[in-house]
């Protein structure tokens, strides 16, 4: 079933979650992010997304939304919910419980300018946000795609991730993958050997394969008993004592640092032996690709780094890319929310200089990051 | 009880609906309050028609996240404000699930509000329980929607002003074919019957169910040595403001 | 205009080439200045947006005052003579004016023929792209559009020729 259609990056995303097998949407409209609810509500009222059960709602707000969702993940549905800007501040109350009691719910945000309601066509402001929004510590999966193509990959990868390691996971677009128009290969993930991973209810499930006491935080979890025998499941995020929150936040750490070497990914592009170093993420890495085969035409030596999950961050990785490097250039769109976590990620390792390029809400084009590295030779 | 005594199980079974987790009496509401006595109404009604099963019960931030120790029922304590869209969300992924949305005034009709009323108009299918006692009791008494003029209240010092909200005539407005009623705890067995009646209709899957019930806050009343007074208020001016029938 | 911009980049697309097409816009969807771009060619097309037009089409007079920064010696430019009137600033670049509006308006008698006209004049200014496989690229674009509304077809390619022999 595979098959290149040319395509806006929002009905890329649609398609992706039609491919996972996702079933229910709960959204609300919000530039630049709209047309996959447009696509999804058109599915869903079409007789075959009736026949699959398909589900869409647009609620009264992104926080109803986001709730809703956590509702359908509960009941142990494929759920998803798309965003950005001001309905992605939003969205972090519910992420903030699906992050606190291991909820697998899945959002594409395409950021947009910010702070507040700002322009609606693009940036990379949201980095932080997507990482470290609500009142947790930041456990949540983050994916950055460069290519519309990606937009589809990580579209159906971020429901197998989800499911499969009980974490918040986002695909962190942007405005101008949302709306571009280009060749995407949709094809069927089955054909690709990729794995759908199983749901499994949280609520009136009588039989479980995964236990929750793997899986949510356990002074979060009581199963009760019944009188004949029927095990009850019972999901609390209020806390009394400080001894219990102190537990729930200490195993949500050790769940993820088990798994976050498999999940993080990352991407090296160039010569090796070039002593300039560009770390950028999402279509700026495109761009920086450009920009680095252009300059390598003029004999000019260039590599990238691209982090392709910021959460996890692939901190060995740019530590290891950094050998050699003489300067790290780190243009995004956005100010010091990407190269915050480069200097984290060196410190105590390399002293290289790192120079931000910091557009915020502006993009970036192969031209400017070419001028960026000649600046800096 | 003395030491002495022995509790016959048949008393037990009079007392407290099946459906009820023993293991957490003495129940963790303050004396007199009116919680137990809603939890109590519909654990006989989920005893009647034998949906313990079946049942996805889901509490606010609130005194009503003291219920999450009181059933074997399967539980969901959301955030504050949101339970009710996640119990709709819930249902619209299992139609089958008995789905309950357990609330307070303050959930259901201040940060609630708009998803309540959302929800209304959308006739979505599910149950929704709020408890109204004219307070935010476990925040320690602060005005609340449903506080009823010149009451004192945390951040009323001066008594509460003249708005407040009428949640089932609103509810009846947007919604012609809801089942909405109002109870009132002093009347347990006619609550268990409006409970069951209000099972029923879900079940049956006709609609929305938008049940309110009066309660008293003994702690933020400042009635919890006085219990006459309780009932006079919940009874009397109370009662008069929000009136104990089927919409 | 968008729609313009859009039915360029699929029609490239559907002709092999490698094509990229982004709308540029703010929250009012009327109001704003509306823009859009597209490019394609043979080499993969990283980055949607770019400095230096190789072709720019004006349907605005507010849009000179916008896109002025994008010209580069060489660009090729095509003024919507319908609406654009002050083409002073362009001098330099010898722009092909083209009543697109009035052609469409009295010629074809179809208002709405205007984008195809242009995009005759896009095609005929645009080395890589063939007339003969642009025209079946718009037969297939369009092709609901012309089983509901047979002779929008001839009309279409009528006004697409005149554009292309105004070049």
């Amino acid at each position: 079933m595979s098959e290149k259609k040319f395509l806006m990056g929002n009905e890329a995303l649609g398609r992706a979650a039609l491919a996972a097998g996702a079933k229910a949407l709960y959204g609300y409209p919000i530039t630049p992010t709209s047309e996959v609810l447009h696509f999804w509500s058109k599915e869903a009222g079409s007789e075959k997304g009736k026949k699959d059960g398909l589900i869409f709602l647009q609620a009264e707000d992104e926080i109803g939304a986001s709730f809703m969702m956590i509702g359908a993940v509960l009941a142990g549905v494929r759920s998803f919910t798309a965003t950005g800007g001001p309905g992605h501040v939003l969205m972090q109350d519910a992420f903030s419980m699906a992050e606190a009691m291991r909820l697998p719910v899945v959002a594409y945000i395409n950021q947009r300018g910010g702070p507040s309601t700002s322009t609606v066509i693009y940036s990379q402001s949201e980095v932080n946000l997507a990482c470290f929004g609500g009142n947790g510590n930041g456990y949540r999966i983050v994916y950055s795609p460069a290519t519309l193509q990606e937009m589809y990959d990580y579209g159906i990868k971020v429901f197998d991730t989800s499911w499969k390691y009980r974490f918040p996971t986002f695909l962190l677009g942007d405005g101008y993958l949302a709306k571009m128009m280009g060749e995407v290969d949709v094809y069927d993930p089955a054909e690709r050997g990729i794995k759908v991973e199983p749901t499994e209810a949280y609520m009136l499930e009588k039989s479980r394969t995964r236990p929750l006491e793997s899986i949510v935080p356990s002074p979060e979890l009581h199963i009760r008993k019944g009188k004949d025998g029927t095990s009850y499941d019972c999901f609390r995020n209020c806390l009394n004592m400080e001894e219990e929150t102190l537990a729930v936040n200490m195993e949500i750490k050790s769940a993820w640092d088990k798994v976050a070497p498999e999940i993080m990914e990352h991407e090296v592009f160039g010569d090796t032996s070039a002593e300039i170093l560009i770390v950028a993420h999402g279509i700026v890495s495109a761009s920086a690709k450009s920009a680095i085969a252009e300059l390598a035409q003029q004999g000019i030596k260039t590599r990238l780094f691209r982090p392709i999950t910021l959460r996890p961050f692939p901190e060995d990785a740019l530590r290891r890319a950094s050998q050699g490097a003489k300067k790290i250039l780190v243009p995004e769109s956005a100010l010091g929310q990407l190269s915050r976590f480069v200097r984290d990620s060196l410190y105590g390792h390399a002293s290289v200089p790192v120079i931000e390029y910091g557009r915020p809400s502006i993009g970036i084009t192969p031209g400017e990051i070419e001028r960026l590295v000649k600046e800096n030779l | 009880m003395s030491k002495n005594s022995t509790i016959n199980a048949n008393d037990l079974k009079l007392a407290f609906p099946s459906c009820v987790r023993l293991e957490s009496k003495p129940h963790l509401f303050c004396p007199g309050c009116g919680h137990p006595e809603v939890l109590k109404a519909l654990g006989f009604a989920i005893d009647e028609l034998g949906i313990q099963k079946d049942v996805a019960f889901g509490i606010d931030i609130g005194c009503s996240l003291l219920a999450w120790d009181y059933f074997n029922l399967d539980t969901i304590e959301t955030h504050h404000g949101r339970t009710i869209p996640t119990m709709v969300g819930f249902k619209r992924a299992n139609p089958k699930a008995v789905t309950i949305a357990y609330v307070g005034d303050g959930g259901a009709y201040a940060i609630g509000g708009g998803h309540l009323m959302n929800a209304a108009v959308r006739d979505e299918k599910i149950m929704i329980i709020v408890v109204n006692n004219a307070t935010y009791g476990m925040t320690g008494g602060q005005e609340a929607p449903t506080t009823l003029p010149g009451m004192i209240m945390d951040t009323a010092p001066y008594g509460a002003d003249q708005y407040y909200m009428k949640g089932p005539d609103m509810i009846r407005q947007v919604n012609p074919t809801a089942f909405v009623a109002r109870g009132i705890t002093s009347r347990q067995l006619a609550l268990r019957d409006l409970m069951k009646e209000a099972l029923e209709f879900h079940i049956a899957g006709k609609g929305m169910v938008f049940l309110e019930v009066l309660s008293p806050c003994t702690l933020n009343w400042k009635t919890m040595d006085r219990p006459d007074k309780t009932f006079a208020f919940l009874e009397g001016e109370l009662s008069q403001a929000f009136p104990v029938k089927k919409y | 205009m968008l729609s313009i911009a859009k039915t360029m980049a699929y029609a490239a697309w559907l002709q092999g080439k490698k094509s990229v097409y982004v709308p540029y816009f703010s929250t009012e969807k009327r109001g704003g200045v509306s823009i859009a771009y597209a490019q394609f060619g043979d080499e993969e097309i990283a980055f949607p947006k770019f400095e230096k037009a190789d072709l720019w089409v004006v349907m605005s007079q507010r849009a000179i005052d916008r896109i002025y920064d994008q010209l580069q010696p060489g660009t090729k430019v095509i003024v919507n003579s319908t609406l654009v009137h002050d083409i002073s600033r362009l001098a330099a670049w010898n722009p092909h004016e083209i009543d697109a509006g009035n052609i469409a308006k009295l010629q074809l008698k179809k208002p709405r023929t205007f984008n195809m006209v242009l995009m005759g004049a896009m095609v005929a200014l645009t080395p890589g792209l063939d007339k003969v496989s642009f025209s079946k690229a718009l037969d297939k674009t369009f092709k609901e559009k012309y089983e509901k509304e047979p002779a929008l077809q001839a009309l279409n390619e009528k006004a697409f020729k005149i554009g292309y022999d105004l070049i």
